[in-house]
């Protein structure tokens, strides 16, 4: 049996031999980089995927001007370093009101990732952190999930984003559920045998990522 | 108490992704790799500027702590991850992300380690200009330093 790494598959599984298609020809797109090594990365993945309505914004202001001019169908940010741009600006578009960009699709790269670098991404509303080196497998898989998922948007006055609970792991640890569906976390009595290790595995079996 | 509103917007670049046309999953990640190698002169002339750039830093340092100069050296080596992937020198972006690991440390301690960012920055000259990044031997025998220098900050940050 092959090991994932061999298959060279992606770290979402996404077969790198696939004749499966995909189209981003009309998709508009707009990559905010300071570092003109990081945008032109950026730039040849993009390309070779098919990409031909490329935004390119160096500044924030450059950023600014093509989010409130042009309608754009997914954002690539790079928020390397503390006080990076790229998340005010996330945060920016997301209260700007400017719909459907303010919905857009956004992902964040950074090239160094510690947790408090990932929970700033998570708290400005970018849909997901890529950490770099960026690897075209890497960028389109990533392109896939978030344009298939059909995530929630919050919209309140401390957060406008993505639904942050996406992996659904239940209530924080010593807090009470804010939703009317939160689930309550005390479990009763088993109602039946436990269920076999074979039949629980199948249940929550990850699937290889389909166009 | 602030309202919170739940909705789920309509993702345009769905339905672009599935419209006829288009290219295949091989040939898109191809297309995309040959690009990347075109930037390979312009990648390793950055990766040696940023190593110039951080051996100078380091030097001004003078084995001491200096809060705002050891926060630029962490900007300028983390803005630099990526790039040498671009140039088939992964190695180069694994000693860059220690190296940004351990300043991201060292800043959070307020401390200096010439000792441990010499090891580094002795690494990756090493792996830009010698054969060593060819050699899948000489990589991890280099690689296996560093990581030795970052288990020793991971005990230390565990021990408080």
């Amino acid at each position: 049996m092959r090991s994932f790494g061999e298959s060279g598959a992606g770290p979402m599984g996404l077969n790198p031999e696939s004749r499966a298609r995909f189209n981003l020809e009309r998709a508009s797109i707009l990559i905010f980089d300071e570092q003109q090594m990081g945008m032109n990365i950026l730039i040849q993945i993009m390309t070779g995927f098919g990409a031909k309505a490329i935004h390119r914004a160096e500044t924030i202001e450059q950023a600014h001007h093509i989010f409130n001019t042009t309608d754009l169908d997914l954002i690539l940010v790079d928020a390397t370093g503390a006080d990076s741009k790229g998340y005010d600006f996330v945060r920016w578009l997301r209260k700007s009101g400017i719909d459907p960009n303010c919905f857009a699709p956004v992902l964040i790269t950074s090239g160094h990732t510690p947790n408090s670098i990932v929970s700033s991404a998570r708290d400005c509303g970018a849909h997901f952190i890529l950490a770099k080196p960026l690897t075209p497998i890497k960028v389109l898989e990533r392109i896939l999930w978030i344009a298939r998922e059909g995530r929630k948007f919050i919209e309140c006055d401390s957060y406008v984003g993505p639904d942050r609970r996406f992996k659904n792991e239940g209530i924080p640890a010593g807090l009470e559920g804010r939703r009317r569906d939160d689930a309550i976390t005390e479990v009763s009595d088993s109602a039946g045998p436990n269920m076999d290790q074979e039949l629980i595995d199948n249940l929550v079996k990850t699937r290889r990522a389909e166009l | 108490m602030s309202v919170v509103k739940i909705h789920t917007p309509k993702v345009k670049l769905a339905s672009l992704l599935r419209t006829p046309g288009g290219r295949p999953v091989v040939e898109a990640l191809a297309a995309a790799g040959k690009g990347l190698g075109g930037l390979k002169d312009d990648c390793l002339a950055e990766l040696r500027q940023t190593l110039e750039r951080a051996e100078a830093s380091v030097a001004t340092l003078n084995g001491t702590y200096d809060g705002p100069l050891v926060a630029e050296l962490y900007e300028f080596i983390s803005a630099s991850i990526g790039g040498a992937t671009t140039c088939g020198l992964e190695a180069i972006d694994t000693c860059l992300i220690s190296l940004a690991d351990l300043l991201d440390t060292l800043k959070t301690l307020q401390r200096w380690d010439a000792n441990a960012v010499a090891v580094h920055l002795r690494a990756f000259r090493l792996l830009l200009h010698t054969e060593a990044a060819c050699d899948a031997a000489g990589t991890e025998a280099i690689l296996s330093g560093l990581r030795k220098v970052a288990a020793h900050y991971a005990r230390n940050k565990a021990a408080g």
